[in-house]
């Protein structure tokens, strides 16, 4: 067949026999209608069928062993913790004062042998950086102006250096509270990381440094869990300038802790430090009280959907499943639990995997409904969150470092002021916490065995990265054929023009991409203007965006009319293809999202005034043309994920601008690729649409 | 010169007879020599508290040497590298055997030990500086009179392959020398990560069933022992000594024809079957002579292998401590270790015995021996004669055996029923007993001259004796001054 479409080409003299790859190439781009209907229906079917493809996870790293030392974690530290919990609550309803728990716990940190010190500084609020996306170290340098004195925050951080190790490497649990407003379950949590410390400050078998941080939370967790990650990592000065305000400010404003600085005497704020981070570990206690069992709650996306390795999280399910009963829950979207077009789509499968199973028994993708339903709402969430790229927990503070860390929230089946339940509640997370750091003891090297690109259908299944990058593929496929379709029938009909009209449309294309540029970073100029409400920054904003583009349509008018609405479309294509390529790299689940809503509307956009034969035709080209525009352009996508996934409430226009608040000041690579790929890739399937078609009348 | 022909001739006869009858008389001499003495190599090859070697992450290597109840096999075992969890259990099978030889007789000067980490002062260890091999913890490994002789990163190849064929840098210490003689029995065992013909030294070398035949062989060429019993417990042990009888036969072309004449008997044939086939192998011709000595040596090479597991095969662990957190023991050894426990020096329990002991089932593998190399029947052969040691003592009277002992009281004590008098350790029944004869007639030859000698002293005068003596003596320089000139 090849051979013969070939041989339809007017260079059929001259070369009839051209490399196979070459005739291969020209024959998709002749059917590029049926290539791009084809691929992007089975990238589709692909995506949705990625639950049924999950495989089980399993323990990679052979030196982890978890689960096959007996926890030494007894009721004895389930007594120090409660003795903790009590001592917390006591104290910390008699001195509301933010550093009374924060000496308290140090105060236990002394009485079990090991190192501490205060960590201290002041929290300052993200701001928007226009070139500080990837980097992980923000606001090094500049300082507020002011500090407020009131708002230091104080941790207790306390550190076992292990007996014989070598004090190369080590291990950090985080627990962080609310030290302004304190509930039980702060409590409870501080409680059991004070029990595994003081079980880790006498056990023989550490090979690896163990630091405790109860991180204040009272400003946000991942804002103190990452401030005290910089100091550790980075270089501390003696002079530094802030670390002196902190200290005037900390000594002045505490004249009643004055007395107790002077008994522990300075030493007690001078930054120490254990090895490298080989994995940390974030626990928190939420008293949710409707659950049949103890669940486990395992949160691990980082910034920009990066996650820590797998085996982190498989250590973690293993023993919490298989040693401590408890339950494991990540993440779903309630939404899909409860669609019905899901379900139905789970019973087709289910009828479809187990024809499939008779045809061949050795095929294993047997699912049930019950099984898919579930499967699609926790992988919806996991490439919800790794798209969103806000890290999930204070965990995210640790990815940026290299560190893998998860966050591992723990809720009881009924109210912890129950003597036997909170008992045998501590037992159990105690013993899982224990086994998760045996394990990580164990290690020699960095988790690096396991997946780091994956997303999670279930606690214990996966599908990685070399199963998801399929369906992306698949649906990009056609860009590139449609581009080179659409560039060939072009030049096809006007030879004489020469080849060089794309430049004009490579310019159209580079200009509007510009603007979304500049477009992108007029929040750095807008922050300085001192307007009041989001929703005066948002219409700013817009107003602002338009402004600048029409006045780039003003100066582009003659030009993007000259070349085309084809050669347009088919350079637009190739520039979306490129970035989304690029952006599946940088954060895949983004791209996946994005290339489910572009790809269509880049391969289906026509002129709305073009003539074609039929009145149906017509209609149904215009009605979908318009609704993809619509979906696809970033605040109407938003405007109907919060209506869909039943987010209550009016629409404001200011929720755009927090929205794109949250993404620039989490420095997500969304915001870029949804102001430096998206949206003009969007404006320009927009001036397709609408062009005026006077010039063109090619048949493609 | 011509007249001297005939006798020059005559002499030379002679001469070649003398010379054909040397190689012969001393590689006879060597075949018979006694076992009398034992040694015991014992290598631990594995490093790390828990081993990590794997491929890529979605790639997975089945684990092999790990409890069954975590066998996720995802493909099959027969990839080259076997990877395993745990190794402090070959440290602790290998200090496990090592106790048990040491109780068994052999002395620590006779053992070398090669451990190639320190377990028991590993951070991750509960137990600072203890090893167990049991989850009992009744029996600490690492006791106080452990003597390693190659240690952590000594334990390389280079240095194995050194101690089996005895070749060494002039500074290296006698006690970490293999200084064994072609009386000598050998215990070889090794541990460690191993897979088809290689074993794991360390993380980054690799033993190979090729390098073990050539050290044997080299040995065996350099009269280093008389038996060699090579116990071998990885994955795919058996694969391990494929390569030893090949090289211990083929480059031999007699041996080599020999064997493809009589297969089954090659390896077997011993002395008394060389006088049969002594007539086949003149019929080559003199060419072959000078590889006669060879064909002696090679007709019984001595060498006996035991692995735990046949290719393919997984040697699991027997069981997990969980104070440790990891696996102390392999199975094979747990259940060689049972049934030493039983014995002591003095026990005659054979080697049949301990390899019959061996059940497929329980081990979760299957042991394999060869003996085409050996060719003493293995329910004649005491265990003893590996992991235990010769203590041979001889009832005498005085402290030194000389010119006061009359032969009357060595009489008096041998037609009695002597097992009972003397004062033995029966290692080696029958071999001993031979011995033991032959010791006695020398012995007796040796007290007749002496007697006679004695008697003449006695009777005649010591001055005409000397008299006649020089007499004699200058007799005789004369006749050779004379037929030299």
């Amino acid at each position: 067949m090849a051979v013969k479409e070939e041989g339809d080409t007017s260079q059929q003299g001259k070369k009839s026999r051209s490399r196979l790859i070459l005739r291969l190439g020209a024959l998709l781009v002749a059917h590029s209608g049926l290539v791009s209907v084809v691929c992007c229906a089975a990238g589709i079917i692909a995506f949705i069928l990625l639950p049924v493809l999950a495989n089980n996870t399993y323990i990679s790293e052979n030196a982890l062993m978890p689960g096959s030392a007996d926890p030494a974690f007894s009721s004895q530290e389930v007594l120090d913790a409660n003795r903790l919990t009590m001592d917390i609550l006591n104290r910390g309803a008699a001195k509301a004062s933010g550093i009374e728990i924060a000496k308290l716990l140090r105060e236990y940190i002394v009485a079990v042998g090991a190192e501490s010190y205060y960590h201290k500084f002041v929290p300052r609020a993200n701001k928007f950086h226009p070139l500080h996306f990837f980097s992980s170290t923000t606001d090094n340098l500049d300082l507020p102006a002011n500090p407020s004195c009131g708002s230091f925050i104080l941790n207790a951080v306390g550190i076992i250096r292990a007996p014989r190790g070598d004090g190369k490497e080590t291990i950090v649990l985080v627990t962080p509270y609310n030290s302004q407003n304190t509930t039980y379950s702060d409590a409870v949590s501080l409680g059991i990381g004070f029990s595994i410390f003081s079980l880790l400050s006498h056990v023989t078998w550490l090979a690896k440094d163990i630091v405790w941080l109860a991180a204040d939370s009272r400003y946000g967790e991942y804002t103190t869990v990452d401030s005290w990650l910089k100091d550790y990592h980075g270089p501390a000065f003696p002079g530094e300038t802030s670390r002196i305000v902190d200290d005037a400010c900390f000594e002045e404003n505490n004249s009643d802790s004055l007395d107790h600085i002077k008994v522990e005497g300075h030493n007690s704020y001078v930054y120490k430090r254990a090895g490298t981070m080989a994995a940390a570990l974030v626990l928190k206690v939420v008293d949710k009280k409707e659950e049949e069992r103890d669940s486990l709650s395992i949160y691990a996306e980082a910034s920009n959907g990066q996650m820590p390795n797998l085996d982190l999280i498989n250590i973690a399910h293993y023993l919490a499943v298989h040693r401590q009963g408890l339950r494991v829950k990540i993440g779903s979207i309630i939404y899909f639990l409860k669609a019905s077009w899901v379900k139905l789509l789970g019973e087709m499968l289910q009828h479809i995997t187990t024809l499939a199973k008779r045809l061949n028994p050795k095929w294993k993708f047997d699912i049930t409904s019950a099984d898919y339903v579930e499967g699609t709402a926790t992988l919806a969430s996991s490439i919800y969150y790794q798209a969103l790229g806000v890290p999930t927990g204070s965990h995210g503070a640790f990815r940026n470092y290299q560190v893998d860390a998860v966050t591992l929230e723990f809720s009881p089946r009924s109210s912890l002021n129950n003597e036997n339940v909170r008992s045998a509640f501590l037992l159990k997370t105690g013993r899982l916490i224990e086994g998760v750091i045996r394990s990580v003891n164990n290690l020699l090297e960095k988790f690096h065995q396991s997946f780091f690109l994956y997303f999670l259908t279930a606690p214990h299944k996966y599908v990685s990265v070399g199963i998801y990058m399929i369906p992306f593929g698949i649906l990009i496929a056609p860009l590139p054929i449609v581009a080179a379709a659409l560039f060939s029938s072009n030049n096809g009909s006007s030879n004489k023009d020469g080849s060089w009209k794309w430049l004009q449309a490579a310019k159209v294309v580079f200009l509007i991409h510009l603007w979304a540029m500049i477009t992108s970073l007029l929040p750095y100029v807008l922050l300085q203007l001192p307007l009041g409400t989001p929703s005066s920054f948002a219409s700013a904003w817009a107003a602002v965006a338009i402004c600048f583009l029409l006045i780039t349509y003003l100066i582009l008018w003659s030009s993007s009319i000259d070349c085309g609405w084809e050669l347009l479309k088919s350079v637009m294509i190739v520039a979306a293809a490129i970035g989304l390529s690029l952006m599946s790299v940088i954060n895949f689940s983004t791209a996946q999202i994005g290339a489910m809503l572009i790809v269509p509307m880049c391969l289906l956009v026509k002129p709305a005034r073009k003539q074609t034969q039929g009145v149906f035709a017509k209609a149904l080209m215009l009605t979908s043309n318009l609704a993809l525009l619509v979906v696809a352009f970033p605040p109407a996508a938003l405007l109907i994920a919060k209506t869909l996934f039943g987010a209550s409430g009016n629409i404001d226009i200011g929720d755009f601008w927090e929205w794109a608040q949250i993404l620039w000041s989490w420095n997500s690579a969304t915001y870029m690729y949804l102001l430096w790929i998206h949206l003009p890739c969007w404006v320009l399937c927009l001036n397709i649409f609408l062009y005026p078609c006077i010039g063109s009348s090619s048949k493609a | 010169m011509a007249t001297r022909d005939p006798s020059m001739i005559c002499c030379f006869r002679l001469l070649f007879l003398l010379l054909f009858s040397v190689p012969l008389i001393a590689s006879s001499s060597s075949w018979a020599s006694m076992h009398h003495n034992n040694w015991a190599v014992l290598v631990c090859t594995s490093r790390y508290w828990s081993d990590s070697e794997s491929g890529y992450p979605g790639f997975k290597f089945s684990f092999c040497n790990k409890l069954p109840r975590y066998h996720i096999e995802i493909n099959s075992c027969n990839s080259k590298l076997e990877v395993e969890r745990f190794n402090y259990r070959h440290m602790a099978n290998t200090l496990s055997l090592y106790r048990t030889v040491k109780r068994l007789g052999i002395p620590d000067e006779r053992i070398i030990l090669m451990l190639a980490d320190d377990m028991a002062c590993n951070m991750r260890n509960n137990y600072p500086a203890q090893v167990f091999n049991n989850e009992n913890h009744q029996l600490n490994l690492y006791g106080d009179n452990v003597e390693v002789d190659y240690r952590g990163y000594e334990v390389t190849v280079e240095n194995f392959m050194r101690v089996l064929t005895g070749r060494h840098d002039p500074a290296v210490p006698r006690s970490k020398r293999l200084l064994s003689d072609e009386g000598s029995h050998i215990l070889l065992y090794m541990t460690g990560h191993g897979g088809d013909e290689f074993l794991k030294f360390q993380d980054s070398e690799e033993l190979q069933s090729h390098d073990l035949a050539d050290a044997v062989k080299q040995m065996k060429e350099k009269n280093r022992f008389k038996e060699l019993l090579i116990m071998v417990d990885t994955c795919q042990a058996a694969t391990l000594f494929n390569q030893v009888l090949s090289s211990l036969i083929s480059d031999d072309p007699i041996c080599s024809l020999h064997y493809a004449l009589l297969p089954h008997d090659c390896a077997a044939t011993s002395v008394l079957d060389f006088g049969s086939s002594m007539s086949q192998y003149l019929a080559y011709g003199y060419a072959f002579l000078p590889a006669f000595k060879h064909i002696l040596i090679l007709q019984s090479p001595g060498v006996l292998a035991i692995g735990s597991s046949m290719k393919g095969e997984n040697s699991y662990s027997h069981h997990l401590d969980s104070d440790i957190g990891v696996s102390v023991v392999d199975r094979f050894t747990y259940y060689t270790l049972a049934f030493f426990e039983k014995l002591n020096m003095y026990s005659n329990a054979s080697l049949s015995s301990l390899f019959n002991s061996y059940n497929p089932r329980t081990l979760m593998s299957t042991a394999y021996y060869r003996m085409d190399l050996y060719q003493r029947p293995l329910p004649e052969v005491p265990v003893t004669s590996f992991f235990g040691s010769v203590m041979k003592t001889i009832h005498t009277d005085a402290a030194y055996m000389g010119l006061s002992i009359p032969p009357k009281t060595e009489a008096q004590f041998l037609p009695g029923d002597g097992g009972n008098h003397q004062l033995r350790i029966e290692n080696e029944p029958d071999l001993e007993k031979d011995g033991n004869k032959q010791t006695k007639e020398l012995h007796c030859i040796y007290h007749e001259w002496l007697n006679l000698l004695q008697e003449r002293f006695e009777n005649t005068d010591a001055e005409l004796l000397f008299r006649y003596g020089f007499g004699t003596m200058v007799f005789l320089l004369t006749i050779s001054t004379w037929l030299l000139a």
